[in-house]
């Protein structure tokens, strides 16, 4: 597969990315610091940092609008601490995933996330019923998992904010 | 009457792309005293200077505007058309419509035409009113001073030794040598440093034409081209040179101990020291700093008699000597022994430094493991600190795996932003020379991208791919220690567009190079500016390499800029040939476009003597009363002097009042 270059899907990629806040896109000089310690790249998402920039600064918006690497970004900012042009690439993965937010490309690992905040007031949640009892615990931890009051007040509270647009819950 | 002719340049397309070259001629046309206006695609083109000549010869015009370029680069050469075709080469004037018309204003091209129409009106009214000047001479000083002894300063001293001119060269160190000195073998034909280097470092000090300053500073230099008057403290050794005979006697003796500066602190060296094995002059000097009055007495006393033996008791170092060189009674003086040399030129040739591992946090610097490529080049010396075997700082044991890590402060905004230009080409050499040696040692090099871009260095290059010689385009973002020893490399390979890790035993840094901050103050001293990387500035990027902006003092080397030992001595060699221009034509013109005080008028107020900014006037006292007078090798003929006098006694020729008036009359017309 070839990429076709155009002057206007660079232009329109740098401009979106810089109008969502990565202001430092062009300064890249695509040296690969930032992927060298991303944890994102390590753990397997290889469109971070120096990567999501080469390909936006080719244009490629709307091919890798799916994409679902940006997701993995921890937001460490070692990137930003590497970077020796000062591109802050955090704020370039930020920038991408706002415009991907904003199209509702949104990746399937990062909705499931959001589903069981949703129900269960936990981001990751797994169940250590059995597993706290055996050592002595009370089974149910004294969070919002295993209250309902809680969780109405997290739903609503998420109903009303912009996230419920996503229409995801 | 003054007849003028005004000459409009196309300058290809950079005049005439934005302006209306022929608006402006026919503008000249019809301006006051002009007799004859053309244009021309090339002014500065034999053409074009011809078009002048005939002009002139034919008795059309007396006095010669050129519209064009800049001064800076092409008044000399109109200048010269000028004196050629019999014309006093003082009645030319140059009207710059590039710089200020074309340049500046290429998006309004009618508002440049505007514009240079009338920058060349204000160059006709004081053409019209110029005088005829005529160039001054001095005798100069045949003699020349290269300060710094590294391979730029060596070459620039015995290229001007050899054309026959009294040379001193004045180094710091001990000895001369310089980084190259410290090196192990030298790319791109893996010849060994010292093998090269020892031979003319010998030349040098034999030279009959060259006077050997080490251990000596420059501290203060004072005159001009032709005629500088320099001062050089020589530094207080504790040692009478003239009886030392570099035995090191004494060295082996001394229990002080101090950071080998030679060996990039990889080892210890004694007080009393001799810099390095091959130094020349070989001669021991005492630092004062790691002194640690081991036989008990305060240095700059005498010593205590013995009152059984009745003979002085005396430090190791001064009873080891066998030539009783050492004295130990001495007073220490700071200031050391100032002498004083006369010159006609000077060059500075003083180098750089490497920037040391503590910059780079990420880079796990506190590791005995992680080394600078300098450090490196000492462990893999034969007179280094492990005689030459490769053994890594922490165990000294061979490492298995080493990581040569580039651009480190180079091409990085958070440090120097410029390209230091040898790393690439030595971390091959250096991966080549361990592979060499040790071929089951693995070796991984990692790069934004390769620079090999000198005579025979891409052959080097590809020569140590195929060695073996891992080579991994990403730069690397950091280091992990993994237990004491070991360190875990983060680094990315762009191709396969993957992280890796790589454990490695040995990292080197490839640390980029700098002006030491102990040459900042020399170049105050030597009335020299810095450029945007903080190298010494030079004259001209391209047509100016090795001339400042102070006539007369010249660079070569590192200290104005990132380079190799080809180009280094490709450039001490360049230096050396015009600093001997002025010593071989024996005199230096002086512009006569400089200030001159009519003493008639001048009224002794004294007000323009702290003015001039070059301390050109004094008073002198002519008769009853003091008076100004101008030194005209100093003066630059900045005007500010001129602009002050109350009496209106300062005249600058070249830029007199009349003149002046007639430029702002033709501007505001
Ligand atoms: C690790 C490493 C490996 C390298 N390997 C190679 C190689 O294989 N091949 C190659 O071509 N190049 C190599 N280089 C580059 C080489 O070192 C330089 O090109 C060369 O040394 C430049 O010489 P220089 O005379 O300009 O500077 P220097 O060697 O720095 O000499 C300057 C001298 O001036 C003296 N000095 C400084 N200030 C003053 C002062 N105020 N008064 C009096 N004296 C003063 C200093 O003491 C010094 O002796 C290497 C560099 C490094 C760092
Ligand atoms: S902030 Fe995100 S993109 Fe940057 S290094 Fe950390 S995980 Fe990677
Ligand atoms: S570290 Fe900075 S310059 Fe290098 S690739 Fe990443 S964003 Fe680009
Ligand atoms: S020479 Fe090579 S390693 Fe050194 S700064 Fe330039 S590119 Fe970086
Ligand atoms: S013209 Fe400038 S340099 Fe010359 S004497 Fe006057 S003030 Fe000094």
């Amino acid at each position: 597969m070839s990429i076709q270059l155009s002057k206007e899907k660079i232009d329109e990629a740098i401009l979106t990315i810089i109008a969502n806040g990565g202001e430092g896109i062009l300064q890249c000089v695509q040296c690969g610091a930032c992927s060298a310690v991303c944890p994102g790249v390590r753990a397997g998402f290889p469109v971070l940092c120096r990567l999501l920039i080469k390909k936006l600064q080719e244009g490629q918006l709307e091919e890798i609008i799916e994409e679902t690497s940006t997701w993995g970004c921890q937001a460490c900012n070692r990137c930003t601490e590497v970077c020796p042009q000062g591109v802050r690439p955090l704020e370039v993965v930020f920038a991408f995933r706002r415009y991907q937010a904003k199209e509702l490309a949104i990746s399937t690992s990062s909705t499931l996330v959001q589903m069981t905040l949703y129900e269960r007031g936990h981001a990751v949640f797994t169940d250590a019923q059995a597993l706290r009892e055996s050592v002595g615990l009370p089974g149910k931890a004294p969070t919002s998992a295993y209250d309902e009051k809680a969780q109405k007040e997290i739903q609503t509270l998420m109903d009303n904010s912009p996230m419920s647009e996503l229409g995801l819950f | 009457m003054a007849k003028v002719g005004v000459y409009v340049c196309h300058c290809g397309s950079n005049i005439a792309g934005v302006i209306d070259v022929e608006a402006v001629r026919a503008l000249a046309e019809t301006l006051p005293d002009v007799t004859s206006a053309q244009s021309d695609l090339f002014m500065c083109s034999n053409s074009g200077q011809e078009m002048i000549k005939q002009d002139i010869q034919d008795g059309k015009v007396d006095r010669v505007v050129v519209a064009a370029c800049t001064p800076r680069t092409h008044e000399p050469i109109f200048r010269n058309t000028c004196e050629a075709a019999g014309l006093n080469k003082y009645f030319f004037e140059m009207a710059n419509i590039r710089d200020q018309s074309s340049w500046v204003h290429q998006h309004d091209p009618f508002g440049a035409t505007e514009k240079a129409k009338l920058v060349v009106a204000s160059a006709v009214g004081k053409a019209a009113r110029l005088k005829p000047l005529e160039d001054k001479f001095v005798d100069v000083t045949k003699a020349a001073m290269v300060i710094g002894g590294g391979v730029a300063g060596i070459f620039s001293a015995l290229e001007l030794a050899n054309l026959g001119y009294k040379t001193y060269l004045v180094e710091k160190e001990p000895s001369i040598g310089g980084i190259m000195a410290m090196l192990d073998k030298t790319f791109p034909t893996n010849d060994c440093s010292a093998c090269i280097l020892t031979p003319l470092m010998v030349d040098v000090g034999n030279h009959p034409n060259i006077e050997l300053m080490t251990y000596s500073e420059v501290i203060d230099v004072d005159g001009y081209i032709g005629n500088f008057k320099v001062k050089v403290k020589k530094k207080q050794s504790y040692v009478d040179w003239n009886r030392c005979t570099g035995c090191a006697a004494c060295s082996e003796v001394c229990p002080g101990r101090t950071s080998d500066v030679f060996n990039q602190g990889m080892s210890q060296r004694s007080a009393t020291y001799i810099h390095f094995p091959q130094a020349v002059p070989k001669k021991a000097v005492i630092d004062m700093d790691a002194c640690i009055s081991c036989s008990g007495r305060r240095v700059g006393t005498a010593p205590t008699i013995d009152h059984k033996t009745g003979f002085p008791i005396l430090a190791p170092c001064e009873n080891a000597c066998p030539s009783g060189a050492i004295n130990l009674s001495i007073n220490y003086d700071p200031f050391g022994e100032v002498v004083e040399v006369a010159v006609g030129t000077i060059i500075a040739a003083t180098g750089y430094k490497v920037m040391e591992k503590d910059a780079f946090k990420e880079m796990a610097p506190s590791s005995p493991n992680v080394i600078t490529a300098l450090q490196l080049e000492r462990i893999i010396s034969a007179t280094g600190p492990t005689g030459g075997q490769l053994l890594r700082p922490s165990d000294n044991t061979r490492p298995k795996t080493i990581n040569f890590l580039s651009c480190m402060g180079s091409r990085d905004v958070r440090h120097h932003t410029y390209c230091s230009r040898i790393c690439c080409m030595y971390m091959v050499k250096q991966a080549r020379l361990i592979k060499e040696k040790y071929p089951d040692i693995n070796i991984f090099i990692h790069f934004i991208d390769v620079r090999t871009a000198g005579k025979g260095y891409d052959e080097y290059y590809t020569g140590a791919r195929r060695m073996g010689i891992h080579i991994l385009k990403g730069k690397v973002g950091g280091i992990q220690k993994v237990g004491d020893e070991t360190l875990r490399v983060l680094a990315y390979d762009m191709e396969s567009q993957e992280n890796i890790e790589i454990e490695s035993d040995l990292v080197v840094l490839a640390t980029a190079i700098e002006l030491p901050e102990s040459t900042k103050t020399l170049a105050q001293t030597l009335g020299l500016q810095f450029d945007g990387s903080g190298f010494f500035r030079e004259l001209h990027p391209k047509l100016g390499p090795v001339e400042t902006s102070t006539q007369g003092i010249f660079l070569a080397g590192c200290c104005q800029g990132p380079k190799d030992i080809p180009d280094t001595v490709s450039q001490a060699k360049a230096a050396a040939a015009a600093a001997a221009i002025p010593l071989a034509q024996g005199h230096v013109r002086i512009a006569p476009t400089i200030s001159e005080i009519h003493p008639e008028k001048c009224s002794g107020c004294g007000i323009c003597v702290p003015l001039c900014p070059y301390f050109a006037i004094t008073l002198k006292t002519w008769g009853d009363r003091p008076r100004a007078e101008i030194d005209i090798t100093q003066c630059k003929g900045c005007g500010v002097c001129t602009a002050t006098c109350p009496s209106g006694a300062i005249v600058l020729h070249g830029f007199e009042e009349e003149q002046i008036m007639a430029q702002i009359e033709a501007l505001t017309r």
